[in-house]
């Protein structure tokens, strides 16, 4: 997994209300990252549609410096890794153990029975933060030399 | 590169059997005792839960204790679902239609649950399903005489929690539905499915 620079990691439930999203490049404003995530709903479902067996959705789209990949569950929770790509060619097995990651530690944190999950609400969880963190940072949770930094700022 | 695979943690299948046989009979108890002090029990026939005969009684239709039972366990196997499709799901391809979801629900939830597989699953394929499991696994340690009509009332509690797991799975996945249970002849027993008509 050499050089994949995650900008940010988006999940959406449902109803495509927003639960979580976590910006892990300063340059860009939040706010984008919110846009990103809403056109990526759409994208997805369209997706979803075509691809009827897998769960890895693949590259969405792509914007400016930015890609976008998306995953979707069978519970219909999507989620969002943002990109901040360089000239590197990003491998689909690498994106797909990031996603089965993000969607390990969903899981972890649904199985709190304290959590709504059809209650709107974002996620509001230290370990759950904790966890989407080792990943967007690339760190290592199951051992491995990776340590790709955050994008910064040109 | 390295599995993050956890080991499989497992649960001992006892332990289960009396957690969901106690709670049936706790739920029953506490919405009683509640019924009676809150002086909404009007039938006397009923009995006090405390008046020492033990053991399950005659749970009669349209007592509204009963229903508040129903709501309440119902409710706990709707939110035990939604989290166990969520965990059972996480590896597995996604599904293609109603049919594939129903079927991946008589093999591999009832695997994971009661360690044997639905033996009989009918459709009439325009949204109903009914599942028979010639024995079903909670009630294989209940003693009962085999038809009664009596029986087969007392046992009913026992399915409520099973059917809203089911309707927990199904709705985590977007298919909205009501699940209905009956006994005939225990230990088997047939659940009934019915997917509402999307627009």
């Amino acid at each position: 997994m050499a050089n994949i620079n995650i900008s940010c990691i988006a999940i959406i439930g449902k109803q495509n209300n927003p639960l979580y999203i976590k910006n892990f490049n300063p340059s860009h404003a939040d706010l984008k990252y919110h846009y990103i995530a809403h056109t990526s709903c759409d994208v997805m479902e369209e997706r979803a549609a075509m691809k009827a067996q897998d769960m890895y959705l693949g590259v969405l789209f792509s914007m400016e410096d930015l890609s976008v990949y998306g995953y979707m569950t069978n519970t219909k929770i999507k989620f969002i890794a943002v990109l901040t790509v360089h000239d590197v060619i990003i491998k689909d097995l690498d994106m797909k153990n990031i996603f089965r990651r993000i969607h390990a530690a969903y899981v972890n944190h649904a199985s709190n029975p304290f959590y709504e999950i059809d209650s709107e609400k974002m996620i509001k969880s230290k370990k759950f933060e904790q966890e989407i963190d080792a990943i967007g940072r690339g760190r290592a949770l199951e051992g491995g030399n990776r340590n790709s930094l955050p994008a910064t700022a040109p | 590169m390295a599995s993050n695979q956890a080991p499989v943690k497992l649960v001992n299948e006892s332990a289960v059997e009396f957690l969901t046989t106690e709670m049936v009979e706790a739920m029953i108890r506490t919405i009683k005792d509640d019924a009676i002090r809150l002086g909404t029990d009007k039938d006397p026939s009923l009995g006090s839960p405390n008046d020492g005969t033990g053991g399950p009684k005659d749970y009669s239709e349209g007592d509204e204790a009963m229903e508040a039972v129903y709501y309440k366990l119902e409710m706990i196997g709707f939110r035990v679902g939604e989290r166990l499709i969520e965990k059972i799901s996480k590896d597995r391809m996604r599904f293609s239609d109603n049919l594939d979801v129903v079927k991946f629900v008589c093999k591999e939830v009832w695997m994971f649950l009661f360690k044997k597989q639905v033996d009989n699953l009918k459709t009439n394929h325009r949204g109903v399903y009914v599942l028979q499991d010639n024995s079903f696994r909670w009630f294989t340690r209940m003693a009962h005489d085999q038809s009664s009509a009596e029986s087969v009332k007392k046992v009913t509690p026992y399915l409520w929690f099973p059917c809203g797991i089911l309707r927990g799975i199904l709705s985590n996945l977007g298919i909205a539905s009501v699940v209905v249970a009956e006994t005939s002849s225990l230990p088997a027993c047939t659940f009934q499915i019915k997917i509402a008509k999307t627009a």
